[in-house]
């Protein structure tokens, strides 16, 4: 029987089949992605949601210099690799190859991610 | 909560802001014209073509291709219309900002930017600390950051075809060579 949680995820599409909402998708291991821009739009906001986290404990903590940043970078790419190809194992070219998948929302995640380390630092460290 | 805070926390509302104000101008000028919507629907349809035929290499794909290239191209020369109008309204706006925090840290940054973008984050602020920020480095931050996440979230982002297609004009765009 479906638990009604997983009947709030699950959508009635126009031709009677099941649609599963994107976010239940993201988080389910191999998830069967119909459209190539819905995976893309995955990826953007994980890298988002990344940045805004590690922001956050990097001013917090506080973690300066490039040696923060390189490690953003390491971790931003490391995480979301291992997202697409380990845990969605989805098909990298069909994608334009890894550079593209690594590239989706990259300059926006670092500027967001900067944004949030001054921000914290600024207040916890510099008043 | 100190002086440089309370900038920083102004300049990140000032970026939401003037974000949302542009998108508001451009969904006045473009996004709710006929034209644009029936532009990007077009731009959809053949993109979806184009998947289905993507592996196979044939004359009626490389029309479909040059076709619904004219199409985003199109849509950027609409979409140029609000970029005007943006450009002109936010130049006015810079420099208001400008005046106003002119000679301000209003931030300390955790790192020290390289030397070619010192001359953004220390502009116009005294002293040889580059930890200090200066308005306009933090403003572009939170630019970069914020518009394009609102633009998403409200559903306004041009489609990765548009985008790829715009910076290209440069050079010949991804496929293009293969039909010509």
């Amino acid at each position: 029987m479906t638990s009604s949680w997983k009947r709030k995820e699950e959508v009635h599409a126009v031709n009677g089949g099941l649609k599963q909402s994107t976010w239940s998708k993201a988080i389910s291991c191999k998830a069967v992605w119909g459209e190539k821009d819905e995976f893309l739009d995955v990826v953007y906001w994980f890298r988002q949601i990344i940045a805004i986290i590690l922001g956050v404990i990097w001013g917090v903590a506080p973690l300066k210099g490039f040696l923060g940043i390189a490690i953003f970078c390491v971790i931003n790419a490391g995480v979301l690799y291992l997202y697409f190809s380990s845990f969605q194992q989805v098909d990298e070219e069909e994608y334009g190859g890894t550079w593209e998948l690594t590239k989706e929302g990259f300059m926006t995640s670092f500027a967001l991610f900067l944004v949030v380390w001054i921000i914290f630092y600024t207040a916890l460290h510099y008043d | 909560m100190s002086t440089m805070f309370a900038d920083t926390i102004l300049i990140v509302f000032i970026s939401i802001c003037t974000a949302l104000l542009a998108e508001g101008i451009t969904w006045v000028l473009v996004y709710r014209t006929d034209k644009y919507k029936r532009l990007k629907a077009e731009v959809e349809k053949q993109s979806k073509k184009l998947e289905k035929k993507k592996e196979t290499i044939t004359e009626s794909a490389g029309r479909q291709q040059k076709k619904k290239i004219g199409e985003i191209i199109k849509m950027i020369f609409v979409r140029m219309k609000s970029m005007f109008a943006i450009g002109f309204c936010f130049t006015a706006l810079m420099g208001m900002f400008n005046s106003i925090f002119d000679g301000r840290v209003v931030a300390k940054l955790p790192f020290v930017p390289l030397s070619y973008i010192q001359g953004l984050s220390h502009r116009n602020l005294l002293g040889e600390d580059y930890t200090d920020c200066s308005f306009i480095f933090l403003y572009i931050l939170c630019t970069m950051s914020i518009r394009q996440n609102i633009q998403k979230m409200l559903g306004l982002a041009p489609s990765r075809a548009a985008t790829k297609q715009a910076g290209g004009f440069l050079g010949p765009p991804p496929q293009a060579a293969k039909f010509s």
